[in-house]
């Protein structure tokens, strides 16, 4: 498991400037190490905790679907924050691009609740989920001081 | 009670027929609840106690699901007692609260 730069700001909620990307191996264990970085994360950002539950929640999805639907390589994450959006890209590699093989309705349910947006896709090596949680607008006088 | 099963995410228990489930049900805790329903599963009325449990995912719920699928087979139906918040909403936004008895929810 290897965290990437660049490091987050240490100037209270301020959000993250730039992604985050986080390296899983492919194993039921790691969907919670997952988890519970997505919360921290999000919490950087002026979430409420019911958004940041969403962000759990989809990102336990996310990395499930992929162990689930990988070929048993590691999966990556990738999280980005902007003033108006937090996002996360999860991959891995695949031998197939059938992601009917494994029951994704269930799945793709719990992410339509929580998420925004959400987007799956495959290619013939690998699989690809987006989802992006919108953030709430902030007041003006503090917007200068906490987002850039 | 008598704990039937224990891994990073959850630590499941048995009381007198009740599966207690405590922590996270997900990839890695679902299979601990299956193994302990599984114990359990021919009692007349299987109740899953889940007022301590801190999340669940869509690989959780399968694992109730498919004990409500197999209760429904024996004629009967599963319990969740106390479910947490965070249960109670899987269960709303997956609609699929109707495939149990929900008793004495937590609040929120």
């Amino acid at each position: 498991m290897t965290a990437v730069s660049p490091p987050l700001s240490s100037t209270g909620s301020t959000p993250v400037s730039g992604p985050i990307t986080l390296t899983l191996p492919p194993i039921a264990t790691m969907v919670r190490v997952g988890r519970l970085t997505a919360s921290s994360i999000a919490s950087l950002c002026d979430m409420t905790v019911d958004d940041i539950d969403d962000i759990k929640i989809a990102v336990s999805e996310m990395i499930t679907v992929l162990i689930q639907s990988g070929s048993r390589t590691t999966v990556t994450l990738r999280f980005e924050t902007t003033a108006t959006e937090f996002s996360v890209e999860a991959s891995t590699l695949t031998t197939s691009n059938d992601l009917g093989r494994n029951d994704l309705a269930l799945a793709i349910a719990v992410l339509d609740a929580v998420a925004d947006e959400h987007h799956v896709a495959s290619t013939d090596d690998r699989i690809m989920i987006r989802i992006v949680k919108r953030l709430a607008p902030i007041p003006a006088n503090a917007a200068s001081l906490t987002r850039s | 009670m008598e704990e039937v099963g224990k891994n990073e995410s959850i630590r499941v228990l048995l009381d007198e027929g009740t599966v207690i489930a405590e922590g996270d049900i997900d990839l890695a805790g679902g299979p601990l609840l299956d193994a302990a329903i599984n114990r359990v599963e021919n009692a007349d009325r299987l109740i899953i106690d889940l007022a301590a449990v801190e999340f669940i995912d869509s690989s959780g719920l399968r694992s109730l699901l498919a004990a409500s699928r197999r209760a429904e087979s024996r004629g009967t139906r599963v319990v969740l007692r106390r479910p947490s918040s965070g249960v109670v909403r899987l269960l709303t936004i997956t609609g699929t609260t109707e495939q149990f008895d929900v008793e004495e929810a937590s609040p929120a």
